[in-house]
């Protein structure tokens, strides 16, 4: 809480990271109108942000319009999505009629809102005329309202997020009548004066001699400020000077002595709790009991109206609008989130890592999400034995890349940005799958929250049953906040890209398929077919990883790979493993609608299967269709040790398409080649799927642990075991 | 022949995306620890999925310790010219001295008059960027003296305030194409800063810009080799040649020695969002680059 006019930017900058270090929440900069050298304080804001981790800034923005508003609407989400959601817009009268002020918060808030589609036109002072918004700032920016005249406090009242005192040491009685505009605009808004943030700028000296207004000792301070919090409802003290030993000691020992002197008077703090503005809490869900979001949720807790909503209502295959994204951060915080979530028991509830459920509904319609996103830790525990600890929020190509330096992987997926959470509870058909098995097969442990909100260990010593079920059923146990691997050595791999002809395609890919079961473990290939496109010859995308990184060997491997037919297009390369990993930037997502996904699990590619597969190809149903090859080291590991337990299969066929009834019906019909099917590429709801993905004794078994692990069947955004459906 | 004797420097033109929002800054940190000289962006503040440029831009000063940043250019139509130069003498003195401006007449107007911003035509845009680059002269106190006020056609300050004063003489980079923009250049620029891909013709079509700049030099009382002449380029490694700046390393420093050579371009300002081109090229390239270069230099001058 300082502010920084009259000095130098340098030396401003030097005072804010001071600041940053000594605890302080927030620092104010302001222009200094007597200055003549005077900085400009965007910039210096800007620089701040690059030299402090924790403080929060408020930049008060008075060169309008000079500076634009559409352009200053952009640089306000830009810092605060540098800052990491640390900034604070001021506005005042500056030479700005109230109206114009009025207009700006419409063009900043317009531009940050994207739950709108409509690109943002305005009238008014700054007419605007089909501005795209954007981009999504990290926070929804509080606006502050600086001055003292009666419109400027209607207007605060009416729709600023904190109200600032024009000047130094206001009067309590001064800040009363203040406040009473404040809070009658506010009310007559339709708003609740909380919404509005009280914020005095004070100065003084902390020293033995006490006398006058904040000219004492600690005591004094607190006794001075502690009206204004308490009958005045300030929420936030500003510190302006430049002696630095106040500074020091107003953050070490009158804040902290102010804070408990609060909590003695008003022993619930409530000014504490962020009362969100009647235009935000206007789009709440019915329902839903905003109110009793756990207080460790509460500021990240994302509604409806939030700004931040669009980045987070959405996953990578499908458009969702929840109630409400709980960000939990910590195991404890899961705990909390998922208590309030047992409260709803009526409403969906989904569990997200990072978002990439095909299978796994990890967004929904009015319902609860668990965002575990935050929780991406990755940590090497055990350097002599491997083990590393994963965070579920954490994605793939990030724990590749962190593992590269050590010389280690962990075979995934061939996606990046998908997360530890969905896949590592699933299966885990990656890249390296022949050479080294399932991502769940090395799995050590797994942390957990159970529905009951306990929390448990499941590994091969402690809660086998528990750890059986998550490595292929794991969505429905509980939620995994932390999971052990121990990860093997992988080095640079070769990676081969063909496009091979495939006009005859029920011929290439038997070939394929023949090819790659004749292939040592170390070659694993995917292959990727489209529709017939016209004027265009069929052709396969067929891409294969060699785990080795001997240039010899690696043609040697992908030599009878590029033979199964002519090649249109090749590229060979040997990198690293997390440079293949490392094949998407990641952003939000906003997906149009929800494609449906099929998957089956096939033993051999027989000409049976290869003709009908041609026939489903060529009927243009789905837009993707994908063969991987599995069996190698998956086949190693017995049907009964996992939860996923189609061990046998060589190949993992997928197809994606628009239309779920017609993808339904087209794949119904090469049902009879499959054998089983990995849960993570199905979407398919139908009860068959559940024993398609746990055939025979598994489900069985699965059902038996739904009924003691989750009995009231909290756990069920992704393929649902009923604990009540129990075997005879 | 053509060489106007700058030293040469090496640069990235990075791609301002707010999603994912630090991505830009790693980048521009990887350049820096690569061994680039400069990092620069573009700036289209109606682009709704970039960052704020000149936020962008103090941020990444911020965290970088030694590398020189521009705009690349900064859009003339959307940022007040007194608040430019404020602005730019500001992050100059906190950063030790290491901004230019890379400023440009703009163009999108239709974006630009969406967006609040004055719609001018291309003549009055010409005119409009002589008279902020007098403007922003007049606030860093590096022209005329006494600055009561500024009364241009297109800006007008009363009283402009002066100062601060840049930490050091920052260049002013425009980025010109047409006869007009490339004589202004002449007459006011320190740098000149276009893209490759805008070349019809190719780097050929340098041969004849350079030409209006002399021109519009010679005519103000200046010297050609008082501007510096930069591009923006973009190519691929490859390991077959495919052409003008795709093929293997060696083959990007024959052509960028070229570029010095055949049209006295000193700044090579590599247009990629890759860390991996950006290390090659500031790793491998660059220096050999350098190394031809003086080797030509020292042969070929007298
Ligand atoms: C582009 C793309 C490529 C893919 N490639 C592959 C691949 O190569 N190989 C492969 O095997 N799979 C692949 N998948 C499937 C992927 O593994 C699953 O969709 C996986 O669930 C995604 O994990 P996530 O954490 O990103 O998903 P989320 O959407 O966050 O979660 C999906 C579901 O997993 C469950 N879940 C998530 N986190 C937890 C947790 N912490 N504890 C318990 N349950 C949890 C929930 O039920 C949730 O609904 C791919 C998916 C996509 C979209």
């Amino acid at each position: 809480m300082i502010t920084t006019t009259s000095i130098a930017p340098d030396r401003a900058s030097v005072r804010a990271s001071q600041a940053d270090d000594l605890g302080y929440d927030l620092a104010l900069l302001q222009h200094d109108s007597v200055h003549a050298d005077s900085a400009d304080i965007w910039t210096l804001g800007s620089w701040i942000a690059g030299q402090t981790d924790q403080l929060q800034l408020a930049v008060t923005v008075a060169d309008i319009p000079r500076r634009l508003p559409s352009v200053l609407a952009r640089s306000v989400i830009s810092l605060d999505l540098l800052s990491g959601g640390r900034m604070n817009l001021i506005l005042g009268e500056n030479n700005l009629s109230v109206d114009a002020v009025g207009s700006v918060i419409e063009i900043v808030r317009g531009m940050m809102d994207l739950s709108e589609r409509k690109a943002l036109s305005t009238g008014g002072y700054f007419p605007l005329r089909g501005v795209k918004r954007g981009p999504i700032p990290a926070h929804d920016v509080p606006i502050w309202i600086n001055g003292a005249g009666p419109e400027i406090l209607q207007l605060a009242g009416q729709k600023a997020d904190s109200w600032l005192a024009p000047y130094q040491n206001m009067r309590l009685e001064d800040l009363r009548i203040a406040n009473q505009f404040i809070d009658q605009a506010a009310t007559d808004a339709g708003r609740d004066p909380r919404e509005i943030r009280r914020s005095i700028v004070v100065s003084g000296m902390i020293s033995d001699a006490s006398d006058t207004f904040l000219q004492g000792t600690t005591r004094q301070w607190v006794d001075d400020l502690l009206p204004f919090v308490l009958q005045g409802g300030v929420g936030t003290v500003l510190l302006d000077t430049s002696d630095v030993d106040t500074i020091d000691a107003f953050a070490r020992e009158v804040v902290p002595a102010l804070q408990e002197a609060i909590e003695r008077e008003r022993p619930v703090d409530s000014s504490a709790t962020r009362i969100r503005r009647a235009d935000v809490r206007a789009k709440r869900y019915a329902g839903i009991e905003y109110d009793a979001v756990p207080a460790s949720l509460r500021d990240s807790a994302t509604e409806p109206g939030d700004v931040t909503y669009p980045a987070v209502r959405s996953t990578y295959i499908r458009a969702g609008s929840p109630g409400i994204v709980l960000q939990a951060r910590t195991t404890a915080e899961v705990v909390d989130a998922l208590a309030f979530a047992r409260r709803h028991p009526d409403l969906p509830l989904s569990v997200r890592s990072a978002g990439h459920g095909i299978s796994g509904r990890s967004t929904n319609q009015g319902g609860i999400v668990i965002d575990l996103s935050q929780m991406n830790e990755i940590q090497v525990i055990d350097e002599a034995s491997r083990v590393v600890r994963l965070g579920p929020g954490a994605r793939w190509m990030d724990v590749a890349a962190a593992l590269q330096p050590y010389g280690w992987g962990l075979s995934s997926g061939d996606y990046g940005g998908v997360g530890v959470g969905g896949l590592a509870t699933a299966g885990g058909i990656g890249w390296l799958s022949r050479k080294h098995g399932l991502t769940i097969d090395h799995l050590k442990a797994v942390d957990m929250v159970l529905a009951d909100g306990s929390t448990v260990r499941a590994s091969a010593e402690e809660n086998q049953d528990l750890f059986w079920a998550v490595r292929g059923a794991g969505a429905n146990f509980g939620i995994v906040v932390s999971f052990e691997f121990e990860a093997y050595e992988v080095g640079n791999i070769g990676f081969g890209q063909f496009v091979i002809d495939a006009g005859d395609t029920a011929g290439f890919l038997e070939k394929w398929g023949a090819t790659i079961e004749a292939s040592p473990r170390d070659l694993t290939s995917f292959l990727i077919m489209g529709p017939p496109r016209r004027n265009q010859p069929m052709a396969a995308q067929v891409l294969t990883v060699v785990a080795s990184d001997d240039p010899d060997t690696i043609v040697d491997r992908l030599q009878p790979v590029a033979n199964v037919g002519p090649l249109y297009n090749q590229q060979v390369m040997i990198m690293p493993y997390a440079a293949l990993m490392a094949n998407t930037q990641g952003s939000y997502h906003d997906p149009g609608g929800e494609p449906a996904a099929r998957s089956g699990l096939i033993e051999y590619i027989t000409p049976e299967f290869a003709r009908a597969a041609e026939h489903l190809i060529k009927s243009g149903t789905v837009y993707f269709f994908q063969i991987r090859s599995v069996g190698g080291a998956v086949s190693d590991v017995p049907p009964d040790a996992t939860a996923y337990a189609n061990r046998s299969a060589n190949f993992s066929v997928t197809a994606f398409g628009p239309d779920p009834e017609r993808v339904n019906q087209a794949w119904d019909e090469l049902a009879v080649h499959f054998n089983g099917l990995y849960l993570s590429f199905e979407t398919d709801q139908r009860p068959e799927r559940l024993e398609d993905a746990f055939p025979g004794e598994t489900l069985h078994r699965l059902q038996e642990l739904k009924a003691k692990w989750d009995p009231e069947n909290v756990f069920r955004d992704n393929f649902n075991l009923t604990p009540n459906v129990t075997s005879g | 022949m053509t060489d106007y004797g700058h030293d040469l420097l090496f640069g990235a033109f990075i791609t301002p995306v707010a999603q994912p929002a630090m991505q830009p800054v790693e980048h521009a940190i990887a350049a820096e620890e690569a061994g680039l000289d400069l990092v620069s962006f573009q700036d289209h503040p109606y682009q709704a999925t970039y960052h704020d440029t000149w936020t962008l831009l103090s941020y990444i000063a911020s965290r970088t310790e030694r590398i020189r940043l521009s705009g690349n250019v900064l859009n003339l139509p959307l940022r007040d010219p007194a608040v430019l130069a404020r602005s730019l003498a500001t992050l100059d003195n906190l950063s030790g001295g290491r901004i230019e401006l890379g400023i440009g007449a703009g163009g999108f107007w239709d974006a630009i008059a969406g967006m609040g911003g004055r719609r001018l035509s291309a003549g009055q845009s010409v005119e409009a960027l002589e008279e902020a680059i007098e403007l922003i002269r007049t606030v860093w106190g590096t022209q005329s003296r006494n600055s009561a006020g500024f009364a241009g056609n297109y800006y007008r300050v009363d009283g402009v305030r002066r100062g601060p004063a840049p930490a050091h003489d920052i260049g002013i980079w425009i980025g010109s194409y047409g006869p007009r923009m490339l004589r202004l250049t002449g007459r006011h620029g320190d740098g000149w800063l276009p893209s490759l891909p805008y070349l019809k013709g190719g780097p050929s079509d340098l041969t004849e810009m350079n030409r209006y700049i002399d021109d519009g030099a010679r005519k103000a009382g200046r010297e050609p080799s008082d501007i510096r002449r930069m591009l923006n380029i973009g190519g691929q490694i490859a390991s077959n040649s495919g052409g003008f700046l795709n093929g293997p390393p060696e083959q990007w420093i024959d052509d960028l020695a070229g570029l010095n050579r055949d049209y006295g371009i000193s700044g090579f300002i590599l247009m990629a969002d890759d860390p991996g081109l950006i290390e090659l090229y500031a790793g491998e390239i660059a220096p050999a680059v350098r190394e031809r270069v003086a080797a030509e230099r020292g042969v070929s001058s007298p």
